[in-house]
């Protein structure tokens, strides 16, 4: 650590090492100049942005719902944010090249031992009814907030204090290095509203009316219809450039390809397969893929079992060699779907870039062989969530063109996952997780004993991820958590097939669609970046 | 009379009892809502508070109780997906519902009664083939395929048409006319082979044989009578309209009940499974029951029969 205290936030020279993304760190002299660039972009889009203009129009491909208005009700999933960040802001959010930016927050400061973390609220920051935003507004957000994993949260917080209006410091338990990660993208918790409109209107209210602090206010929403919203002028960090924004739900696939066709939409979320090839090919469209946060994989189930066959790392290593990434990847996602040989997304904190996968059919057969295996085997089912069997079936072709024999056996979603953390599945599971977190948090759910996905577990590794866990300086648990998942890889404990791509269709009057701005994130963010041509 | 009417109603509780005791148990054996509710990979922790936020960590029969307590007193549930009460879902979308079915029976009327008069009039004519395959076609063809089609032809192709969503009348129409085709064939159905049976009767023989014009046997003898059956039908007909046009609603974005209901199913959100079940099961109970008294008001041997 030196005589500098790291925190939690972003740093685009360490996330070009080649050997892998390291984590957001910042120095507090780092967030310093950081916020002072802050200011000093909002002051310019305040000073030079026109006033907001023009309509913009998504087609959604599911139905929007109320309760994504509040940020204290943040499921486990990412659709949320679709709206989060329109109508609200976080105190530290992911933002475009970095992973953890202070926004509400000017500056984030951790104390030594890692026992509490304060924020200074950003000065002039105020929600969409003119309030400025304090530190009761922030401590109000967090305790209210009962989203995903806010046990967890609330159980390592002991406290949340407010010196002054414009401080909140957050008291922990004990030292929880991936506190920021929780708080800025893994929950809703860090997402402020505002404590004195929430009391006035009580619960349902705020759903029905929402005031936040984002880019775009409120304006109407028809459930199933449609969601509108308008230019903030008071937003922070620079004054939208499009007036309306405009969510239409268009739930099936072709509809929405209709409609982008004929510019009755701007942007249309989810094209895929022939669609996507169709809406590649139509002239003044353009295809708009987004690599997101989720990871698809082979799991070994029973390479614990000295008895089965996958119990030897060659086998697993041929399974891994058999398949043919680069075409499947082209066949079902137009080649979009990076292979990135992990099962840990590269937008995540302490990622480690694996070598590249590798498709050898002769050296898969050769390993085979060597195992014992020279006319392959029997290897019993390939389980699977059906919605993804179509990847299903091409891996499975690939796995028998080496001999590796295997049966698909395609489960309806609920019931493939929980038989999957049940741990009733064998043979082969095509497993796949878009949850947020970091590098430690997939770890934990699917590599170390206890894991809610881990069949099994290496010692060593268990020790390393523990040593990890309340390593407070930067630079040493980015180490181990990369040597951590080099030992996933050169055991072999997975096959990692893709990141998927999810594929969108941009229309003619669209300058900036904002999407991909955000690694990992699936929809068009910041809002206040989306632009109409001029 | 009484006695009849009471049995009627007593039949009728015991149908939406049993149909709210199926659907409850359905909609569960289609599996776990929360894991639709969250990423895969999510913590067990949250998969946990999840469903007992649902209160679908509690025994079958407690849910079940509680799932009748809240009904007896109007209360259908707050969705899982929305978290906003099922009655407030439902009635958000039923004018929506209410216009597009009005329209597309409207429609299926207006086709299927005169094409079924027509073809019942020229039987094995040319106006009889064209229904039949009209017919056939309308009950055949998939709706969403014909759904998408006519989007590719008036909306890309020709750009007469709006492709999707709701407000004016303009977007109406494609929805409309894919939902009334397919009950305009099977009115049409209906329409003729009921003007056939009536045809067949003795007192349209003895219209014909008082010399009476064909017009006003047919317009004015013949149809009222063929015309029973076939707005019957229509009633009910029009319940499934409003209830389960999942298809059309969803192929077009019209924010309908269908497609409340294929929201629910979806996600596994059963309070909005059940409570569209159950109000769609009991207007169709509601209709056939008022059918039943009805028919015995004006009939004295249904009541003495029953």
């Amino acid at each position: 650590m030196g005589g500098e205290t790291r925190i939690g936030s972003s740093d685009r020279r360490r996330s070009k090492n080649s050997h892998g993304k390291a984590p957001s760190s910042l120095t507090r002299r780092g967030l310093l100049a950081l916020s002072a660039l802050g200011i000093i972009a909002a002051e310019q889009g305040a000073a030079l942005g026109a006033s907001p203009e023009g309509q913009l129009t998504w087609a959604v491909h599911f139905s929007l719902a109320p309760t994504w208005f509040d940020p204290a009700e943040t499921p486990g999933m990412i659709t949320p944010f679709l709206l989060m960040y329109a109508l609200h802001d976080a105190m530290v959010k992911p933002m475009p090249g970095n992973a953890a930016q202070p926004c509400l927050a000017e500056a984030v400061k951790m104390a030594p031992g890692g026992l509490s973390y304060e924020f200074t609220v950003r000065a002039g920051a105020k929600f969409h009814n003119g309030e400025p935003i304090t530190a009761e507004d922030v401590k109000f957000s967090f305790e209210r907030y009962r989203g995903t994993s806010a046990a967890l949260m609330k159980e390592r917080v002991v406290a949340v204090e407010t010196p002054d209006a414009r401080s909140v410091r957050f008291v922990l338990k004990k030292p929880w290095p991936d506190f920021l990660t929780f708080y800025s993208s893994a929950t809703g918790a860090g997402w402020i509203v505002p404590k004195k409109y929430v009391e006035q209107v009580g619960e349902d209210g705020f759903k029905k009316a929402p005031v936040g602090a984002g880019p775009y206010k409120f304006v109407s929403f028809k459930p199933g219809v449609e969601l509108v919203l308008e230019a903030f002028d008071g937003y922070w960090r620079k004054t939208p450039s499009v007036k309306r924004l405009v969510f239409k739900v268009v739930p099936e696939e072709a509809t929405r390809l209709a409609a982008l066709k004929r510019g009755e939409v701007d942007i249309a979320y989810s094209i895929r397969g022939e669609l996507a090839e169709e809406l590649r090919k139509s002239p003044g469209l353009t295809l708009k893929p987004v690599v997101i946060q989720g990871t698809f994989w082979l799991y070994f189930p029973d390479q614990w079992d000295p008895k089965s066959p996958w119990h030897d790392q060659r086998v697993r290593e041929a399974a891994r060699l058999a398949i043919d990434y680069k075409s499947i990847s082209e066949a079902l996602t137009l080649g979009y779907s990076p292979i990135t040989n992990s099962i840990i997304p590269d937008s995540f904190d302490f990622y480690w870039k694996a070598p590249a996968a590798v498709y050898n059919l002769a050296k898969a057969k050769q390993l085979l062989a060597e195992a014992g295996f020279p006319k392959g085997f029997d290897a019993g089912d390939y389980s699977c969530d059906a919605s993804y069997a179509n990847l299903g079936e091409a891996v499975l072709n690939n796995l028998q063109e080496v001999g590796i024999r295997v049966k698909l056996r395609p489960l309806e979603r609920a019931a493939f996952f929980s038989a999957y953390a049940e741990k009733k599945l064998k043979n082969i599971i095509q497993g796949a997780s878009g949850a947020f977190g970091n590098t430690a948090t997939r770890l934990d759910a699917f590599v170390v004993k206890g894991g809610a996905y881990a069949y099994g577990n290496y010692p060593d590794i268990d020790a390393l991820f523990a040593e990890q866990a309340v390593e407070l300086d930067v630079a040493k648990r980015t180490k181990m958590l990369h040597r951590i998942q080099q030992m996933v890889h050169e055991r072999s404990i997975y096959a990692p097939i893709w990141q998927l791509a999810f594929i969108n269709g941009q229309g003619k009057r669209v300058g900036e669609s904002a999407l991909g701005l955000i690694r990992g994130h699936a929809y068009s963010a910041p809002y206040e970046d989306v632009t109409l041509k001029s | 009379m009484r006695q009849y009417i009471l049995r009627r109603v007593g039949y009728s509780l015991v149908s939406l009892f049993l149909l709210s005791l199926v659907i409850f148990l359905f909609v569960r054996v289609t599996g776990d809502p929360v894991s639709l509710l969250v990423e895969p990979g999510a913590s067990p922790e949250d998969i946990e508070n999840m469903r007992r936020q649902f209160g679908l960590d509690r025994p079958l029969w407690v849910q079940y109780w509680h799932f009748m307590a809240s009904l007896a007193t109007g209360d259908l549930g707050l969705s899982f997906y929305y978290r906003t009460p099922v009655l407030e879902l439902y009635f958000q979308r039923l004018p929506n519902s209410l216009l597009l079915a009005a329209v597309a029976m409207g429609l299926s009327l207006l086709i299927g009664i005169p094409s079924g008069i027509l073809a019942a009039v020229r039987v094995g004519g040319f106006w009889d083939s064209a229904g039949k395959i009209f017919a056939l076609l309308g009950l055949s063809l998939p709706s969403f395929w014909v759904g998408l089609v006519l989007i590719l032809f008036f909306s890309v192709y020709l750009g007469w048409l709006p492709s999707s969503g709701s407000g004016t009348t303009l977007h109406l129409l494609m929805p409309a006319f894919t939902l009334g085709w397919y009950f305009a064939a099977a009115h049409m159905r209906l329409t003729r082979s009921s003007m056939l049976e009536v045809l067949g009767s003795e007192y349209i023989k003895l219209a014909r044989l008082k010399g009476l014009p064909e017009a006003l046997v047919i317009g004015k003898h013949a149809f009222k009578n063929a015309l029973i059956p076939v707005i019957t039908l229509a009633g009910i007909n029009l319940v499934v309209m409003i209830n389960v046009a999942v298809v059309v609603e969803t192929v077009f974005a019209w924010p309908g009940i269908g497609r409340l209901l294929y929201e629910g199913i979806t996600f596994r959100d059963f309070p909005i499974v059940q409570g569209v079940v159950i109000i769609g099961g009991g207007m169709i109970v509601l209709v056939n029951l008022l059918v039943d008294i009805f028919y015995a008001l004006i009939d004295p041997r249904i009541r003495l029969e029953s």
